[in-house]
């Protein structure tokens, strides 16, 4: 007991100090100078970007020319539009002619953009006109309060109908949350402040929202977030979409990748010129140096989002979510830098790592409310704690662990590679790969390990491909889902047991194949079972959802009225399902890698049927 | 002059093939555009009505005036279909059954405003397609009830033209996913200048060049040349890429322009800010904020980088924007010229 505690006290001593030696010798390369002109460039930078929000950079300025007459009663409109240039009309290159009598359209499809840019002008430019009305009644004659209901299942006739249906709403009173869409101008100064964030000034002007920038959906303010009931004229009613809080959540992401470019540096650096050797030769555990060296960046990471949280008012959820996306950050980076060859490789990949972090956690968010499956991204519930709802502890799990795990087994591989052979060679990234996951397997029973470690991202990737393709009609998507399910599997099974072929760590017999295919089966099924996680989250209630996991078993056996034996096999199926195709791959991992891509081949087709069999079985 | 720069810059992309470097940065443009797509396309076939088709049934109730005016601005509206109820409890439990998808009740206020009560289901994607065709449904009944009440207006609103079919992902091709292809490229190429003369600082190989019948110039030149390079070429492939797609890109040579001038400009940034500070964390923090700055700066101006890009690529450019594109290929070379002009004073060997 107290021999484990001095222990983990050594190791927290060292840790400690190259956190700190690496601190010092960080803010050495950066002398005074350069530190003055990274911060005038920064507040210019700042001051700049707080201007261009504030001033409204349009992307569309003057997109389309239209021909029109300055006496034309059009003409304000056509000239009040960003979008639209007015031009004489005696101007041949226009893609529109507003005349007195007629529009006439250039028949191209920019043609035709013009026109809609044009029909939207002037329904905005009538709101504006109507709100400098004095007779605003008349101005606008119908006033709206929309309320979103949800709707049972099925419910007996009669019954839910209570009052405030009725009618009795008043234009300026929205039920929401601290909204106030006051007539025509829905001024919305919602708890979140952050409107100098959207897309110009005019972002939370009803009659403005009509020419937003990108066609997409116009971004009607905050007033309608989340669902809040809205009321005001019909223009002001949009719906719920969290603009402004996800423009908040993002500003969680940005200063990641600054931070990520200076730890890979860090890391790489170590790597050049063999300066790594030193500290590789103490008396120190690999595993201690690179704690070591991630502490400080990952203090800082830490210190930022508090620091936003605290600026956008955010709790303690949207520290707790954002902090494990961080820590996947560094841990890609990590293992990126010890695979790149040269700070120009190291580059590709920390954009690689920042672009895919930042579409994955970003974009699901996107339809915080729209589906269950934007829970896959923590932000889904920063975006949910801004907007100052509860998160139950089983989603935030659901959306938190597998970027967790994700980090650990990442963090796990780049220190099975950090040693002089690996260090100081350049070899090929997929060569490197290969190298990490085999530092990881010293026996036949590390290659179960490793396939039960690989679920987290199995279950990343296969929740990504659910998220991608669930846009699409569900026809296309279930086969296009169990294809990517199986070959993400089959990868995820092979790949570790390929690894240790190659580095001749077994000797390549059809037992050894077999008994290593079972054993990644075995491994991989294990660690399958805890998808059921996927269950608390409510996911299974998508049909998409319900695809993916289906085929692992997840959810077997709640069936009434099915044979105790059928639900044993039901629930052992994907057992023997896993080390089938395992041996497969696993055989043919063992008679080189051509062989291994054929393998891996039949196995993903061997893994589709069963897939498919199983949905069509249960569905 | 010539030769030993082209043997540099052959190099550098040598080294880009040989590390697959160039294949990953492809890939990642290209998963930033179609992942960018997605979004639109998703987020424009989850909001905007006309993309779906979706029949939203909606159960009108209230004053018999104003259940008559509500139904004929329903009917007006595709994908939209109303059916009168005698009350609002009985348009309610319809709503709860699920015979319709909305509710809306209109009762005349003391005001002479019609006041129409909605109730669209909380329910993420149907939400949206039911309360975005609600809202065209309400603007068309303002508009007629505006039209009744033009006498106690100042001003009569403009008449309306009739809505036309425009694809909704039209703007974004070209407002958004043409600028980011063209300038993702030109980032990276900074980035990689950066990386290529930090590197050479941090393994100490400069050293060689005083043996070696190269100059420092010639070197950065190499560099410059081979990074510089390569973004106008990705910017053009893409380019022809979105015209195979269906999309027309007019004016490509000029776009090719513009790239090439912007990316003289960023290169040399890059350049500069590695022979300033050549410890690479430093450097490329530094080259980072430089490139926030320069797109920042140029987005206040008039004639904005990505809007200039978007009507050149649309084609409605005038003179303008052409005349921009030549000052920006001009102070490319500005850049480029002033930037030898440092480099011929620097000593390689005395930095990092």
């Amino acid at each position: 007991m107290t021999d484990l505690r001095t222990r983990l006290v050594a190791h927290a001593r060292t840790v400690l100090r190259i956190a700190r030696w690496e601190v010092s010798r960080s803010a050495g390369t950066l002398d005074r100078r350069t530190a003055v002109i990274g911060l005038v460039a920064v507040l210019v930078a700042g001051g700049i970007a707080a201007g261009a929000a504030g001033g409204g950079v349009a992307l569309d300025r003057d997109l389309y020319r239209v021909g029109i007459a300055g006496d034309s009663p059009y003409y304000d409109a056509v000239d009040q539009s960003s979008t639209l240039d007015p031009r004489p009309v005696s101007d041949p290159n226009v893609e529109l002619v507003v005349s007195e009598t007629h529009i006439s359209v250039a028949d191209t499809q920019t043609g035709r953009a013009a026109y809609s840019a044009f029909r939207d002008a002037v329904q905005s430019y009538n709101e504006r006109q109507m709100a400098r009305e004095e007779n605003q009644s008349a101005a606008f004659p119908v006033v709206v309060d929309l309320q979103y209901r949800e709707r049972a299942a099925l419910v007996p006739a009669g019954s839910r109908v209570d009052g405030g249906a009725g009618g009795s709403g008043d234009a300026g009173t929205g039920g929401g949350g601290g909204t106030d869409a006051g007539t025509g101008s829905g001024t919305t100064d919602g708890d979140t402040a952050g409107d100098s964030a959207a897309d110009g000034p005019d972002a939370s002007d009803a009659a403005a929202a009509d020419d937003g920038g990108v066609d997409a959906p116009s971004f009607g303010g905050m007033a309608s977030l989340f669902g809040g009931d809205t009321s005001g004229s019909p223009a002001s009613i949009s719906p719920p979409f969290p603009f402004a809080s996800l423009v908040l959540a993002f500003a969680f992401l940005v200063p990641m990748n600054f931070v990520i470019q200076a730890y890979g540096s860090s890391i790489l650096n170590e790597r050049i010129n063999r300066r790594g050797e030193l500290l590789l030769v103490a008396p120190i555990s690999p595993g201690d140096i690179v704690a070591g060296k991630t502490l400080p960046y990952l203090l800082g990471t830490v210190a930022i989002t508090i620091a936003i949280a605290a600026a956008v008012g955010g709790g303690v959820v949207s520290v707790a979510a954002v902090v494990p996306i961080g820590l996947l950050f560094l841990a890609s980076t990590f293992v990126g830098a010890m695979f790149a060859r040269s700070f120009k490789e190291l580059t590709f990949v920390t954009v690689t790592v920042s672009v895919f972090l930042t579409t994955y956690t970003f974009v699901p968010a996107i339809f915080t409310n729209v589906t269950p499956i934007a829970l896959i991204s923590p932000l889904t519930l920063v975006v949910r704690d801004l907007a100052g709802e509860s998160i139950p502890l089983g989603e935030f799990l659901f959306s938190v662990g597998p970027i967790l795990l994700a980090a650990g087994v990442l963090f796990l591989l780049g220190v099975g590679v950090y040693r002089e052979e690996d260090m100081f060679t350049q070899r090929p990234v997929p060569l490197k790969f290969l190298d990490a996951l085999d530092s990881r397997i010293s026996r036949a029973r590390s290659v179960a390990t490793l396939s039960a470690l690989s679920i987290p991202f199995v279950f990343i990737a296969e929740l990504l491909a659910i998220a991608v393709l669930f846009v699409l009609p569900v026809d296309l998507t279930v086969p296009m889902i169990l294809l990517a399910v199986a070959v993400i599997e089959e990868l995820a099974k092979s790949l570790h047991v390929l690894a240790a072929f190659e580095k001749a760590r077994f000797s390549r017999t059809l037992r050894s194949s077999l008994v290593l295919g079972g054993l990644s089966g075995l491994g991989f099924f294990v660690g399958e079972k805890f998808t059921a996680i996927a269950q608390l989250a409510g996911l299974q209630s998508l049909t998409l959802g319900q695809t993916a996991f289906a085929p692992s078993g997840v959810g077997i056996g709640d069936g009434t009225g099915v044979s105790a034996l059928v639900v044993l096999g039901l629930f052992l199926a994907p057992l023997a399902l896993h080390a089938v195709t395992a041996s497969v791959t696993a055989f043919g991992a063992s008679r080189g890698r051509s062989a291994y891509g054929v393998a891996l081949a039949g196995a993903i087709a061997i893994h589709l049927v069963y897939n498919l069999q199983v949905v069509s079985a249960l569905g | 002059m010539g030769s030993p720069r082209l043997a540099i810059a052959r190099r550098e992309l040598g080294s880009l093939r040989k590390e697959k470097t160039i294949v990953l940065a492809l890939a990642i443009q290209l998963f930033v555009a179609a992942f960018s797509s997605f979004l639109v396309v998703g987020l424009v076939s989850l909001y905007d009505p006309g993309a779906a088709s979706y029949q939203v049934d909606v159960a009108v109730t209230g004053d018999e005036e104003a259940v008559e005016d509500l139904l004929r601005a329903v009917g007006t509206e595709d994908g939209l279909s109303g059916r009168p109820y005698s009350s609002t409890s009985a348009a309610m439990t319809a709503f709860q059954e699920r015979q319709v998808d909305a509710v809306l009740a209109a009762s005349t206020g003391e005001d002479g405003r019609i006041r129409v009560a909605a109730v669209a289901p909380d329910t993420g994607v149907e939400t949206t397609a039911v309360v975005t065709r609600l809202r065209d449904a309400l603007r068309e009944l303002e508009r007629n009830e505006r039209a009744e009440r033009s006498a106690f207006l100042a001003t009569d609103p403009l008449s309306l033209p009739p809505a036309a079919d425009s694809s909704p992902y039209f703007g974004f091709t070209y407002t958004v996913l043409v600028p980011l292809l063209l300038f993702l490229p030109v980032f990276i190429s900074g980035s990689l200048v950066v990386d290529s003369l930090t590197e050479e600082v941090a393994r100490g190989t400069l050293e060689l060049l005083r043996v070696a019948p190269v100059s420092f110039a010639a070197v950065v030149d190499g560099k410059l040349l081979a990074a510089g390079g390569l973004a106008p070429v990705q910017a053009v492939a893409w380019m022809l890429l979105l015209q195979l797609n269906g999309s027309t890109i007019e004016s490509v040579p000029w776009l090719f322009g513009m790239v090439a001038g912007l990316s003289a400009v960023v290169v040399t940034l890059g350049a500069a800010v590695a022979i300033t500070s050549p410890d690479r964390r430093v450097a490329q923090l530094l080259y980072s904020i430089g490139v926030l700055l320069v797109f920042a700066g140029t987005s206040l101006l008039p004639l904005s980088p990505a809007n200039t890009a978007a009507r050149l690529a649309l084609g409605t450019a005038g003179v303008g924007a052409k005349v921009a594109v030549a000052g920006l290929v001009f102070v490319g070379v500005v850049a480029l010229v002033g930037l030898r002009f440092v480099v011929d004073r620097v000593d390689p060997n005395e930095l990092g």
